[in-house]
């Protein structure tokens, strides 16, 4: 075979794939951005890293809700747009590290037209001294680089991720599937199967997640402080406002945070309130710190044979709570204690210790003494 | 730009494209043309350091100018030689080992001189090695007086630009003037996108899926976690192979890219780890640097000529010198002296093993060689640990590791990962590398003299075949469908 023969085909193949693919990709990107139902594939698992910077930059979000998988899991703007008036985006990461946190809040608060960042705490929960652990995250299609320059020749590769990467190829075709998989009409609420953000957690899946978790704790690493300080520095003179919050686990987890390293747990509260008071001394741009992590209505829920009406596993909450969450730190003060207006939120961290007492005495069969710890296996929260 | 991203894949087709047009109706044009889109290739980082590309060109094709005149007339140009090292080396003291040696200096001394933080200009160690090995050469009377439009392509042709192989003045510069006939085009532009795409497969299917356990690894090292075993040993082994794949994919694009118009840089990669010896290893990895570092340092140090102990001290100062070169930190130049001891034992071990008639029995040597390759790849994967952490504090964390120090558990050993390194072992050291496959074509120049030859693989052999065309296309559209992650080749921070 001649060498031109050969470039004809290994260049038929290449360019009919390309094109098959950019076509694809082109049609699934509009699709999913234009139908309502596609703003509830912000809580599924995959599209973290491939493409949620380009849909952040296409869907223009007055309201970014960032952080971990609690956060990916727990806000979908289809319930949270029309309930609170809002046109927001789930940027939640799964196994998110703190220095791609950080990174999360720079690039929302480099957005236009974001006003308002909603950030779990517990992105930057990390006692692992590398802060700087995320696999596949590419910053390129972030809007600001590490040192807050705007990122050059973004509109390039935000236009190779959507519609000539792997990444992007595989997710819109589980989008479509997931779509497909509603009848008309159907929201994904109605399918826990597939959008599992709205599964529930049963009484037997309250005792392994118990048992998988036991040895978790909550705490920081000076490397994760000076990530989270970052993020504080970049929304220091935005308009964006920030509304920071220790998550709503479920109380049998957070009786196991303070069983494995209370100190480590109440340092963390302290610190990030320290580090937001200062915030808010010096900077144009406010930050509400909530405190969910508590003995409340929402934690301390016992689990029913039907499941939890809050709950997907220990610490991830279900959207109708993101709903609940969201309203109370606008204003609605239903829940958990907002720090950064209570009189003495030092003390009002430190009754943890107290709840953690009562708690235990109230269900001594939630902490049974004979389960053996076990190594942390899992990185999905 | 990066080889692995989507912008260098049309700026690659354009080129091409032009190029071929350009061949069949203006001839003439295609040496300027190429000058400016090797240009424009590196504008695309910095604008600004074009300048300095362009001024380091001139100086250097004007003192090499002067020299090679004042040679054919047998008038002495030590004086330039000298202006011309002076001038190289001063320029890339000043960008790239500034901090280095203020640093170093602050610490010896005590004085608190504030670090420059000069920006590292692209491709600065490259650039200026090939220009150092013209003016030895013409200060040899080994070059012949080219034109400046020559000279800049020779030093800018952007398939080697960024980070190699490092060219010589005398094997490029001809290959600009040469004409091809239209079959010798189709077969250069054929092999040279096959060429490409294994490159694009090596860098995005594995080097890449390497690169995040490697660096969490090594991350997690340098911020003081106690590595345990597991860790150091799947960093350690991760980093190896990833180090392996991106070098050997950045040469094959690098070499592709340029078949496609005709011209050959040096062989530069031929399995290293399938090397039986360190003296072979550095006969098969980043040839062209070895060869530099022997003809222009080893050698002018004296080389072999003064006896083993003299021997000894110049290939320790060689190897130092060329850990440097890869960057300004202490750990590479360790990892220089790593290697040099290496091959000072090495050379030893051979001359007392050559007096003694040492040789192991015939029904034992392959076995013999067999824990030769594995010694070989266990003393090179433990110097990869010097050359991988940022400071010396992680390589002795990493190394701690390795012998049980530590306790962490950041990576499971898996049976995926197990799976993967057995798959990684016996790509390396028994599959037929790029070079072997389609040497048919010659996509490289000849290896030079005194390192490793390329094998015969028979039936393996490329040629231009329908099935062979759609399997490389399939291949280049999978390794394409992963560039989204861009990551930067490893020796273009050199």
């Amino acid at each position: 075979m001649s060498g031109r023969a050969y470039l004809g085909w290994f260049l038929g193949v290449v360019v009919t794939a390309v094109v098959a693919m950019v076509a694809f990709n082109a049609f699934a990107d509009a699709y999913l951005l234009s139908t309502p139902k596609g703003k509830s594939l912000q809580t599924v698992s995959g599209f973290e890293r491939v493409l949620k910077p380009a849909w952040l930059d296409s869907i223009k979000p007055d309201t970014v809700f960032a952080g971990s998988s609690r956060m990916r899991e727990g806000f979908d703007p289809t319930l949270l747009d029309p309930a609170l008036h809002l046109h927001s985006f789930d940027y939640g990461l799964s196994s998110i590290s703190p220095y791609e946190a950080r990174r999360l809040i720079q690039d929302s608060a480099a957005q236009p037209s974001v006003r308002a960042i909603f950030v779990s705490m517990d992105a930057f929960a990390s006692t692992a001294a590398v802060a700087r652990a995320g696999s596949g995250f590419d910053e390129l299609r972030l809007a600001v680089t590490a040192s807050g320059q705007p990122t050059p020749r973004r509109s390039l590769w935000l236009f190779t991720t959507r519609y000539l990467s792997g990444g992007a190829l595989g997710m819109h075709a589980l989008s479509l599937y997931l779509l497909a998989q509603l009848k008309s009409g159907q929201p994904a609420s109605d399918r826990p199967d597939l959008f599992t953000a709205y599964s529930r957690m049963t009484q037997t899946g309250f005792r392994k997640d118990l048992a998988f978790r036991y040895g978790r704790q909550m705490a920081w690493s000076a490397p994760a402080r000076r990530e989270f300080n970052l993020a504080l520095d970049a929304l220091c003179n935005t308009g964006v406002r920030a509304y920071l919050f220790f998550p709503p686990d479920h109380f049998a987890m957070i009786a196991r945070y303070m069983a494995n390293n209370a100190d480590g747990l109440l340092s963390f509260k302290h610190e990030v309130l320290h580090d937001v008071q200062r915030h808010n001394v010096r900077c144009r741009g406010k930050v509400s710190l909530f405190d969910f992590l508590t003995l409340n209505d929402l934690t301390r829920e016992t689990i029913g044979p039907a499941g939890s009406n809050s709950y997907i596993d220990l610490i991830h909450f279900r959207p109708p709570i993101g709903v609940r969450l969201a309203r109370r730190m606008l204003g609605n003060n239903d829940l958990g204690i907002d720090l950064t207006a209570a009189h003495d939120p030092d003390n009002e961290i430190d009754r943890l210790k107290n709840d953690v007492a009562a708690w235990r005495a109230a269900h001594p069969e939630i902490q049974p003494s004979g389960v053996a710890p076990r190594p942390e296996a899992d990185k999905e929260d | 730009m990066p080889f692995n991203s989507y912008p260098y894949i049309a700026f690659l087709i354009f080129a091409v494209g032009a190029f071929l047009l350009l061949e069949a109706y203006f001839p003439r044009a295609r040496r300027p043309y190429l000058l400016l889109l090797s240009y424009l290739f590196y504008a695309w980082w910095r604008t600004d350091f074009i300048l300095l590309l362009v001024g380091s060109t001139i100086v250097n094709y004007t003192i090499g100018s002067e020299i090679t005149r004042r040679h054919a007339k047998g008038w002495s140009t030590h004086v330039l030689l000298l202006a011309g090292l002076a001038f190289n080396l001063g320029l890339i003291s000043l960008f790239k080992y500034d901090d280095l040696f203020v640093g170093t200096a602050n610490a010896l001394f005590g004085t608190g001189f504030a670090l420059p933080h000069f920006f590292l200009p692209l491709a600065i160690s490259f650039f200026t090695f090939e220009q150092i090995s013209y003016l030895v050469d013409a200060s040899q009377g080994k070059t012949r007086l080219y034109s400046f439009l020559d000279y800049a392509l020779f030093v800018a042709f952007f398939p080697h630009l960024i980070a190699g192989p490092i060219v010589r003045y005398n094997d490029l510069i001809p290959q600009f003037h040469e004409s091809r006939d239209t079959q010798t085009r189709d077969t250069d532009i054929a092999a040279g996108a096959t060429l490409f795409t294994i490159g694009l497969a090596k860098k995005t299917l594995i080097a890449d899926n390497l690169a995040p356990f490697a660096d969490a690894i090594f991350g997690s090292a340098q911020h003081g976690v106690a590595l345990g075993p597991g860790d150091a040993w799947l960093g350690t082994l991760f980093f190896a192979f990833q180090i392996y794949f991106d070098f050997s994919a950045y040469t094959d694009m690098a070499l592709g890219s340029a078949c496609m118009f005709g011209i050959r840089l040096p062989f530069n990669f031929n399995s290293p780890y399938k090397a039986a010896s360190i003296i072979e290893f550095w006969r098969r990895w980043h040839i062209s640097l070895s060869t530099f570092l022997r003809d222009y340092l080893y050698i002018s140090l004296g080389g072999n000529r003064q006896g083993s102990v003299r021997r000894y001290v110049n290939l320790m100062i060689t190897m130092l010198l060329g850990g440097l070169w890869h960057g300004a930190n202490w750990t590479f130049m360790l990892w220089g002296g790593l290697h040099g001891t290496y091959l000072v034992i090495n050379h030893a071990w051979r001359n007392v093993a050559g007096r003694f008639g040492w040789r192991p029995p015939e029904n034992l040597a392959w076995a013999s060689h067999a824990a030769s390759v594995l010694i070989t790849f266990a003393a090179t994967t433990f110097a990869w640990v010097v050359f991988r952490s940022p400071d010396l504090a992680s390589a002795g964390n990493v190394m701690r590791g390795l012998v049980g120090g530590g306790s962490s558990h950041l990576v499971s050993f898996s049976p995926l990962a197990a799976g993967a390194l057995v798959v990684l072992f016996a790509v390396v050291w028994f599959a037929p590398n790029s070079m072997e496959i389609l040497w048919a074509y010659r996509p490289a120049l000849e290896p030079p003299r005194g390192t490793s030859q390329v094998r015969d693989i028979g039936r393996w052999r490329w040629q231009p075949s329908r099935r062979g065309a759609i399997a490389y296309g399939a291949l280049c559209v999978g390794a394409m469908l992963a560039l989204s992650n861009l990551s930067p080749f490893i020796y273009f921070q050199f």
